[in-house]
């Protein structure tokens, strides 16, 4: 008896990945599993808004009214049906051509000559780290016809004719400007996935006298279909839980996503609609990934980081190489200069859309106080709100990237040494979960669930810890799969021989997996930054004027319609993002800037 | 039929209580439970309130407690805190920047969390202000006697109102030079403005939402007006149950552009040099930016049947407010000066000088299509016309029990 208990206490000292798993669990369970129920609980009962219905009912009774209303009523049409298509279509849309573009330039990048790659690859993720609607206003600047009214489009104003409206709203611009912003995952995932392809290989395929086709279908491309999977699986959904771009392009001709439905009934406070679309998406996202993964089944992880040699030889793009050069720039010029440009040059208008000399000033910038204009708002430099917002932003930014990195690189430790287990599925699963969420819902329900004590869990509402949880925990899916993909390629043969030689787990962790996974910790760190510095609807019921972030200033900016101001601090959030990458890239020379790779 | 009778019955309901003075509609308070009452008992609010109220005390008690937080659903508050915290350099103000819904939010889920943070709420949302914050114990209503006789009893009963502001139609004076480009409310249905009207989202702007329900809410207005229009009665599309929201339905059906913010949107029909500009419905407040953007805005003034939609924001004190003294001192310093009288000469910059000194808390709302609950405060200059716009006003009763309705029908007829 007391062996069966020492030998089973040795057979988990002999895996601390199951410790490790069995403790992810728990937490993850209190901060992702628990708001699930929440939603599916509200979504049940009565709200109060409900009320104008059923005079009679209490709140919190239980009833399928929102599941009947939403799915089967006379307003499942268009607060569903409808929406649900047009996300669809979004989705798959973006997803087919942000892979598109992702991978070849993936692809030029990575395996050809092509000219000035180190300075690209720095661009290629640029329009990532600008707040995706940045594109959508830059469309409506370039091609809005006169259906919304005001200051002329710049090709209605150039050419004379009104764009059509398909072109200027609606699921093409939507398509075009999302896929510009989202191809980054491709990108990055794409190349990381190609650079990790040893051309050993396929010459071994050439001497094996195979064609150059037939070695790009049997060789290359089986080695990327994992990163092609995990890219679909994170643009798709993704996609679907998009708002900003959505709304901007889309309401002008009543086009409506599962998205906006959403906001719009949180908006009108009826958290029974909002949670069952909520939960549509939710759904949405376990089908996908569950298809992905059948579909990928067991090809899922490739060695391909092993203690053995790796050689890569750039393919010669002959003639080619001038040319293909310039459609790279001008597509950067195009995603990432140009919305730049218009950001910055807005900020020095005194009444944007007027492109006449006399309308430039330098008041929004380092103005004094004048009533005149921006109602009174001091410029930019001068204002100790956007100084001490931008502080916050620094310090939530900073403080998440730390967490989530040190816990991706754990959870990727435990989900990859434990792999097969249905433990280890588990929690994938989990950590995967924070990103099907919509960010207000799950911001609505943290304030809730930290404003009393919990167990051993101090009220954190009203803290700027728990800005600093919830931003961890909704960048969790990101950093967890750099963690998976970073240890999947660290083959467990290496470990294993620290452990032959009777090294324990603590110092393999730290001389050996930590050291190897640098660049994947890195990179996951680097996206959570960007991500953090960018949020918005997440934390925007849980900050306190002494933790205002940049966001909550530009948001309250654009609401009080000061575009400058508001372009101005947009801005340097953009260039504070873009110097925090050039700065870890110089310190880490990370040669995979993000190293979101295939899982 | 059933919500046809429901319909007709609040419309009438509606036109009576617009002639009759309003005492506090069918809503009240519950008793409040045991912790809350000490709390009033304390802060002297409720019934516990002290006839007549003594300022003295309130003040020096306002500095002891040395802050007053304030959730609030406009921005301008932080223009307000500034010269208060001049006037009072012993009280902090510290001031939550939410938006509408977001103050109801926080409010609601702070409290049934049991933390009370917010001394002062500060926000429109009349169904919801009323009927889940006031009604249920979340808020308490606070007047200074200073101001009672001088703010009518709907501005102050069941919660006292901050700042009235109206939804307006807008159209371009540019393109209309000569008189205002619509007359009657049902043009906008017509041809002739077929995806020419644009808004910001009801479905994400209570205060649009507010104005688009409460034109539904006066079927009966509305279907006279058609006739003076039409020279015919009205033929109501299947389905449909009265001339509200069949005005709604053919609205709808006009293909009307939605933008996702009412600054925008004023510029779509204010901007200079359009050949045919759309015609704007949101919030008057937008008509400012004639005066600082240049805009060439004109207001739709004899609009038949109703030219405006007045909606109220509120302000009242938290329920627990941990600083409820302060919370008076600043309710009062919002209503602005006791000296202010219809007569008083103001100058801008209206937040600096003796104009500060009259207006308070009042000055960075002074512009025109705002309008102080105080009947003997002065209109800003531009902002008289507001006397001559026939109005309709937001009801909170209708609001609470119709508005989700008249929201589920804008959802179906709406979307591509």
């Amino acid at each position: 008896m007391k062996s069966d208990l020492s030998f089973a206490l040795h057979r988990i000292a002999n895996h601390p990945e199951r410790i490790l798993t069995a403790m992810f669990v728990v937490v993850l369970a209190f901060l992702v599993i628990n708001p699930l129920i929440e939603i599916i609980h509200d979504s049940l009962v009565y709200q109060s808004y409900d009320l104008a219905y059923f005079p009679d009912a209490k709140e919190g009774e239980f009833t399928l009214f929102h599941m009947t209303r939403v799915f089967t009523g006379r307003l499942s049409n268009s607060l569903f049906y409808r929406p649900f298509v047009n996300s669809l279509m979004i989705a798959s849309g973006v997803t087919a051509l942000s892979l598109f573009i992702g991978t070849i330039l993936a692809w030029l990048l990575v395996r050809t000559d092509l000219h000035f790659r180190p300075a690209f690859t720095a661009l290629a993720v640029v329009p990532y780290m600008m707040p995706s609607w940045i594109l959508a206003l830059a469309w409506l600047t370039l091609f809005k016809n006169d259906r919304v009214g005001g200051a002329e489009g710049m090709f209605t104003f150039f050419f004379g004719i009104q764009t059509p409206n398909w072109l200027a709203y609606g699921m093409f611009p939507i398509i075009i400007c999302l896929a510009l912003h989202y191809y980054a995952y491709a990108f990055l995932l794409m190349s990381g996935a190609l650079m990790t392809v040893d051309s050993e290989l396929e010459e071994a395929g050439a001497i094996c006298g195979l064609s150059r086709f037939r070695r790009l279908a049997k060789i290359t491309f089986p080695l990327l279909l994992p990163a092609l999977g995990s890219a679909v699986v994170l643009t798709f959904i993704r996609i679907l839980g998009t708002f900003g771009t959505p709304a901007l392009l889309g309401l002008p001709v009543q086009f409506y996503t599962i998205s906006t439905r959403i906001y719009a009934s949180l908006n009108a406070r009826n958290m029974g609609d909002g949670f069952v679309l909520a939960l549509v998406l939710v759904v949405m996202a376990i089908i996908f990934i569950y298809v992905n993964s059948r579909i990928l089944g067991v090809r899922k992880s490739f060695v391909t980081l092993t203690g053995k040699g790796f050689r890569q030889r750039p393919i010669s793009l002959g003639a080619w190489r001038l040319p293909l050069t310039a459609v790279v720039a001008l597509f950067m010029a195009v995603t990432v200069f140009m919305p730049l440009l218009i950001l910055a040059w807005e900020t020095f208008m005194l009444d944007p859309g007027d492109y006449s000399f006399e309308n430039y000033t330098t008041h929004f910038w380092v103005g004094e106080s004048d009533y005149e204009l921006a109602s009174g708002e001091e410029g930019i430099i001068h204002n100790d709100n956007i100084l001490s917002s931008l502080w916050n932003s620094i310090k939530l930014a900073v403080s998440a990237a730390i967490f989530n990195g040190l816990l991706g690189i754990l959870i990727g430790y435990a989900i990859v040494r434990g792999r097969g287990t249905k433990l280890s599925k588990l929690l994938e699963g989990m950590a995967f979960a924070p990103y099907i969420f919509p960010s207000i819902a799950l911001g609505a329900i943290y304030l809730g669930m930290f404003s009393t004590d919990f167990g051993p869990i101090p009220a954190l509402y009203g803290t700027f810890a728990l800005l600093v949880v919830i931003t961890t925990v909704k960048n969790l899916p990101f950093s967890s799969r750099t963690g998976i993909a970073a240890m999947l390629q660290i083959d467990k043969s290496l470990e294993e021989t620290a452990r032959v030689q009777g090294i324990g787990w603590f110092r393999r962790m730290w001389k050996i997996i930590i050291p190897m996974s640098t660049s994947g910790l890195m990179a996951g760190m680097l996206l959570t930054f960007i991500t953090a510095m960018r949020e918005l609807s997440l934390i925007i019921l849980l900050v306190t004027p002494s933790t205002m972030v940049m966001t909550t200033v530009i948001f309250a900016y654009q609401e009080q319609d000061a575009t400058q101001h508001a372009n101005g601090v947009t801005l340097i959030l953009i260039l504070i993002i873009i110097f925090a990458n050039i700065l870890v890239r110089r310190l880490f020379g990370s040669s995979s800037i993000f190293g979101l790779r295939q899982t | 039929m059933k919500r046809y009778v429901g319909t007709i019955a609040s419309t009438v309901c509606a036109g009576l209580l617009a002639f009759a003075p309003v005492v506090a509609s069918a809503v009240s308070q519950p008793t409040p439970p045991p912790e809350m009452d000490a709390w009033l008992k304390a802060a002297k609010l409720g019934k516990y309130a002290e006839s007549p109220q003594n300022w003295d005390e309130i003040n020096r008690l306002a500095l002891e407690e040395g802050e007053v937080v304030i959730y609030s659903s406009s921005s301008r508050i932080a223009k307000v805190a500034k010269t208060f915290s001049v006037e009072y350099p012993g009280i902090k103000v510290t001031s939550y920047d939410l938006g509408s819904v977001k103050s109801v939010e926080k409010t609601v889920r702070e409290q049934d969390a049991n933390l009370f943070n917010a001394d002062i709420v500060t926000t429109g949302g009349s169904g919801q202000v009323v009927h889940e914050l006031w009604a249920k114990n979340r808020l308490v209503n606070f007047v200074p006697d200073q101001f009672k006789d001088s703010i009518p009893l709907e501005n102050r009963e069941p919660v006292l109102v901050r700042i009235l502001e109206a939804l307006v139609f807008m159209y371009n004076t540019e393109a209309h030079p000569d008189a205002p480009a619509i007359k009657n409310i049902w043009e906008v249905t017509e041809a002739k403005w077929k995806g020419k009207v644009v808004l910001k989202d009801p479905l994400a702007s209570l205060s649009n939402f507010m104005g688009i329900a409460t034109i539904v809410q006066h079927a009966d207005e509305l279907a006279a007006a058609y006739k003076r229009h039409a020279g015919k009665d009205i033929v109501l599309h299947e389905g449909v149950p009265d001339a509200g929201y069949e005005f709604l339905y053919r609205f709808l059906h006009n293909d009307p552009v939605i933008l996702k913010s009412g600054s925008k949107a004023a510029k779509a029909s204010g901007k200079k040099g359009q050949k045919s500009p759309p015609l704007f419905f949101g919030p008057m407040t937008y008509y400012r930016y004639n005066g600082t953007k240049g805009y060439v805005n004109g207001l739709a003034v004899n609009l038949d049947p109703a030219a405006k939609v007045i909606y109220p924001t509120y302000m009242a004190i938290g329920r627990q407010a941990p600083h409820p003294n302060a919370a008076k001192v600043f309710v009062a310093y919002l209503l602005g000066s006791t000296d202010l009288k219809a007569d008083s000469k103001l100058e801008q910059p209206y937040n600096k000088g003796e104009s500060v000194k009259l207006l308070k808390g009042l000055a960075p709302y002074f512009d025109p299509g705002s309008k102080s609950p105080r009947d003997d405060a002065p209109f800003p200059a531009g902002g008289e016309v507001w006397a001559d716009m026939k109005a309709w006003m937001t009801d909170p009763a209708f609001m609470f029990s119709e508005g989700p309705k008249v929201r589920d029908f804008w959802i179906q007829e709406s979307g591509s």
